[in-house]
């Protein structure tokens, strides 16, 4: 089912409220609620950000016939602190 | 080149639309764009897989001001699994073919519009990224995965 948002986050609401279940999940709650404060507009200001990454940013664009090629690509390619390897 | 914001995302929008492109936002942007609070550094696009959405993708491409050169051109058209460009006015992502998400129908089916941007789901979004295992992705999919429950209790 499609649910249509005119504005703001989107709710897929239950009728019983719950509350996090940890102490890390809470805060993380209390960052959710933050974000649902604000536009969208200014949540995308806050979301993109632009850093270099080696290789990665050295082409000006790739293309790959399946994922599994870009998926060893990144594993051979980028340096392991990138975080691409697979796991 | 200039960091993606909203300004951007209207123009991927209203471009594709134009072209009538199929396609749905996915990944990070995706769920940033249900609320998520985090950041990322490019959009990503679950985009159908078919010469006529290729062809509108090519379009809409060049009007927003990505140089489609030739072979690009010829391999976007083809709806090679995974594109990745770097050569317009801002990074973005093309993925035919989402690890964890058998067709793009099934997710066109699944998915959300925000202010007129269609969305993978939450739940289409984690099972790619799960399916993905990467790194980065296995550290933040717990704190999705929080997201998602708050999204259904709140």
């Amino acid at each position: 089912m499609t649910v249509r948002v005119s504005s703001g986050m989107v709710s897929n609401r239950h009728s019983n409220a719950n509350t996090p279940a940890t102490a890390q999940e809470a805060q993380w709650w209390s960052e959710f609620d933050a974000a649902a404060r604000r536009p969208l507009e200014q949540r995308l200001r806050y979301a993109f950000i632009k850093t270099y990454k080696p290789v990665l940013d050295d082409a000006r664009w790739r293309s790959f016939a399946s994922m599994s090629e870009y998926r060893e690509w990144c594993s051979r390619e980028l340096p392991d602190w990138l975080g691409y390897g697979r796991v | 080149m200039a960091v993606f914001e909203y300004r951007q995302a209207q123009e991927v929008r209203d471009a594709f639309a134009r072209h009538g492109c199929r396609y749905l936002f996915i990944g990070k942007s995706g769920a940033i764009l249900l609320g998520y609070p985090d950041t990322t550094q490019d959009a990503d696009l679950f985009v159908a897989k078919s010469p006529e959405n290729g062809e509108a993708l090519v379009a809409a491409l060049k009007e927003l001001g990505f140089e489609v050169e030739p072979n690009l051109e010829a391999d976007i058209r083809r709806g090679k699994d995974f594109v990745q460009l770097k050569n317009g006015p801002f990074d973005l992502d093309l993925v035919f073919a989402p690890d964890g998400i058998e067709r793009f129908e099934d997710a066109w089916n699944r998915h959300v519009e925000v202010d007129g941007f269609p969305v993978c789901s939450i739940d289409d979004i984690i099972a790619s990224k799960e399916a993905a295992r990467r790194q980065k992705d296995l550290e933040s999919l717990p704190r999705l995965k929080s997201f998602r429950e708050y999204l259904r209790r709140k």
